[in-house]
């Protein structure tokens, strides 16, 4: 092997390492949750300090909205299925804002461990259908999941 | 075996190609999207959920997807430049970055006006969209560095290598919603067997996206024929275009 | 093959030292070169208390973002020049001339800029993590990510300067207008993890982005600012 070609093969065995070093480090980051929100069950392990501002995403649960009597305060609770987290905001909900709607909220916890937020996002799903056609799956119970992924994994709300 | 790709070496042949392909494509183009239109604005039903709202889709999702697919023939066609030096691929480079700076522009746009009814906002810092508005910078930057070199041979190369620098990002957007949680929602159809989408909704979506890629490949044909005309303005053959007035 | 071996001779690692120490011994000559971007990287932070207000809370709250994009900016300012001199002097020319490969060169003269205008900034950022009433327990974690993050931007940023070599007037804020899009994931991660350490949330996550970045950076980026200086060069 000329010193020329030995030289080369050597930049590209070292480009190559760097690419697979790349790629590892990308694959542990994903195990690690960087996320534009927390699930409730990150909440309930405790991983967000009280106080700080962060966001939330989950199910509003069936059954768990409260408006209040005056003013715009709407109390749930939003989960993923495994925990729940009571979430009070204040504010104009947008449209698609219902019971079993997946949303995202900002805001941080009190000491009560009430999520007290300061914005509400509706977060829709991929799947669009007539409403005749989506009452015909939901009676087959068939309907596709109405959010999609949640700390990983997929929920389906039946 | 490959003599015949000798001949988009000839601008002249390219040139009549371009020309005679333009209007096929506008046409094209003008019956999938009058036809998509009519069927998405009128006839497919309203959703589930969404109600009118979602009709947005059959604008947003074809730019969406034109903004990345031109960014792909873009760098592609900047990496055969690169190569093989092969004059056609700049040019068709050159006549694609405002086209696909279009198509980002309006997947951005429409983005935001189906945002603040349904989620709530306009604009969200979240891995798809910030990763799109970085394409639209991208694109952006690569017509700024191809006008702010004089010497045509030097702009041309060194946006080629800026062009092929950016395709990291096209991974990025395309996986931004499975990769991260983002508000976004994933792919409506990633999987053709099986989409997401009642067909009522979906055929006129699919002939908006045929009818965007026509869209783009009618302009495409035009600004690559201005192309050529522009770097060969001196030669005979435009001479003898000009002079029978075929331009 | 002898003629041909012969300028190879000192190999990889010979030739990475002696660009090395060349362009250290040229830098230490002209200090304003790498003591402009560090005072700049402190005046731009002062501004920010002045501007915004000096209460801790806000402060602390905007602190990580604003020191990086300070440092963003510093190292975009400081990278400008990165191949005037070489291309004007004539020495780019005799790089791409020569036997030795040019990513080489290229990292040689990165790890120098780096030397000189990326560590200075990690080394007064406790300093300034104070002044911003940053917690001391997100300073190891600003120091780190600065350490990734800084030698990613100018690995980045150096195809930029490579790009814009040959413009003349303005080729610097275009040079800025190319790279910045390009290194917004660096700050992301840069500030989100030092957020998240004064949050004592994980930051594993953050920073093993920033090395997946750096090693990219690292393994692509040099063999994209050669081909730039192919073209400047042969456009010169």
């Amino acid at each position: 092997m000329t010193p020329k070609r030995k030289q080369r093969l050597l930049l590209v065995a070292a480009m190559l390492v760097g690419v697979s070093v790349a790629v590892i480090f990308l694959l542990k980051a994903f195990n690690s949750n960087i996320m534009l929100f927390q699930s409730p069950s990150d909440i309930i392990a405790g991983k967000v300090k009280e106080g700080s501002r962060f966001r939330i995403g989950g199910m509003v649960v069936e059954g768990s909205v409260e408006r209040g009597d005056t003013g715009l305060t709407t109390q749930f609770q939003l989960t993923d299925t495994a925990n729940k987290v009571p979430v009070i905001y204040e504010g104009i909900l947008p449209d698609l804002f219902s019971e079993g709607q997946g949303i995202v909220a900002m805001g941080s916890l009190d000491s009560s461990g009430l999520f007290v937020a300061t914005e509400v996002l509706a977060k829709h799903d991929e799947n669009y259908m007539p409403p005749e056609v989506a009452d015909a799956l939901k009676k087959a119970g068939k309907m596709p999941g109405t959010a999609a992924n949640y700390g990983g994994s997929t929920v389906v709300n039946p | 075996m490959f003599k015949w790709i000798h001949l988009f070496g000839s601008s002249p042949f390219v040139y009549r190609a371009a020309s005679w392909l333009a209007p096929v494509f506008g046409f094209g183009a003008a019956v999938c999207i009058l036809v998509g239109l009519y069927l998405g604005l009128v006839v497919a039903p309203a959703d589930y959920e969404q109600g009118d709202s979602y009709r947005i889709i059959f604008v947003h999702v074809p730019s969406a997807w034109m903004s990345m697919f031109v960014y792909m023939v873009m760098a592609t066609s900047s990496a055969v430049f690169l190569i093989w030096r092969m004059k056609l691929a700049d040019i068709v480079a050159w006549a694609s970055a405002p086209i696909g700076a279009s198509f980002t522009l309006i997947a951005l746009v429409s983005g935001a006006f189906w945002g603040k009814p349904m989620w709530g906002t306009y604009w969200i810092w979240d891995a798809r969209l910030t990763s799109e508005l970085l394409l639209l910078f991208i694109y952006l930057g690569y017509m700024a560095l191809r006008s702010s070199i004089e010497q045509p041979q030097t702009a041309a190369r060194a946006a080629a290598i800026l062009a092929v620098v950016g395709v990291v990002n096209i991974p990025i957007i395309h996986f931004s919603v499975e990769w991260w949680n983002t508000l976004h929602q994933p792919a409506t159809i990633s999987k053709l067997d099986k989409p997401s989408m009642h067909i009522s909704m979906l055929r006129p979506l699919l002939l908006m996206v045929a009818g965007f890629q026509l869209l783009y490949f009618h302009q495409l044909m035009v600004r690559v024929k201005t192309g050529i005309l522009q770097r060969e303005g001196r030669t005979a053959w435009v001479a003898e275009l000009v002079a029978n007035n075929r331009v | 093959m002898t003629t041909d071996s012969q300028p190879l001779s000192i190999g990889l690692f010979g030739l990475f030292r002696s660009l090395l120490s060349r362009e250290l011994s040229v830098a230490i000559r002209s200090p304003g070169q790498w003591l402009n971007p560090i005072l700049f990287f402190i005046i731009v932070i002062t501004l920010f208390p002045l501007g915004v207000g000096p209460g801790p809370n806000t402060l602390s709250i905007i602190a990580p973002g604003i020191i990086w994009v300070s440092a963003l900016l510093s190292v975009m300012l400081s990278l400008q020049s990165l191949f005037y001199d070489d291309l004007h002097n004539g020495s780019l020319e005799q790089f791409v001339l020569s036997a030795q490969p040019l990513s080489v060169v290229v990292l040689a003269k990165v790890f120098a800029w780096w030397l000189l205008g990326g560590l200075p900034l990690l080394l007064v950022s406790p300093l300034l993590a104070i002044l911003m009433h940053l917690p001391d327990s997100a300073i190891p974690v600003l120091m780190l990510s600065l350490l990734l993050g800084t030698l990613t931007l100018i690995l980045v940023g150096a195809i930029g300067a490579a790009l814009t070599a040959t413009v003349g007037n303005g080729g610097g804020i275009l040079m800025s207008l190319l790279v910045l899009p390009l290194t917004v994931p660096v700050l992301i991660f840069g500030s989100g993890a030092v957020q998240a350490a004064a949050m004592q949330m994980p930051v594993g996550g953050h920073l093993s982005l920033l090395v997946a970045l750096l090693a990219l950076a690292l393994s692509l980026a040099p063999l994209a600012t050669a081909a730039a200086l192919r073209v400047a060069v042969s456009a010169g």
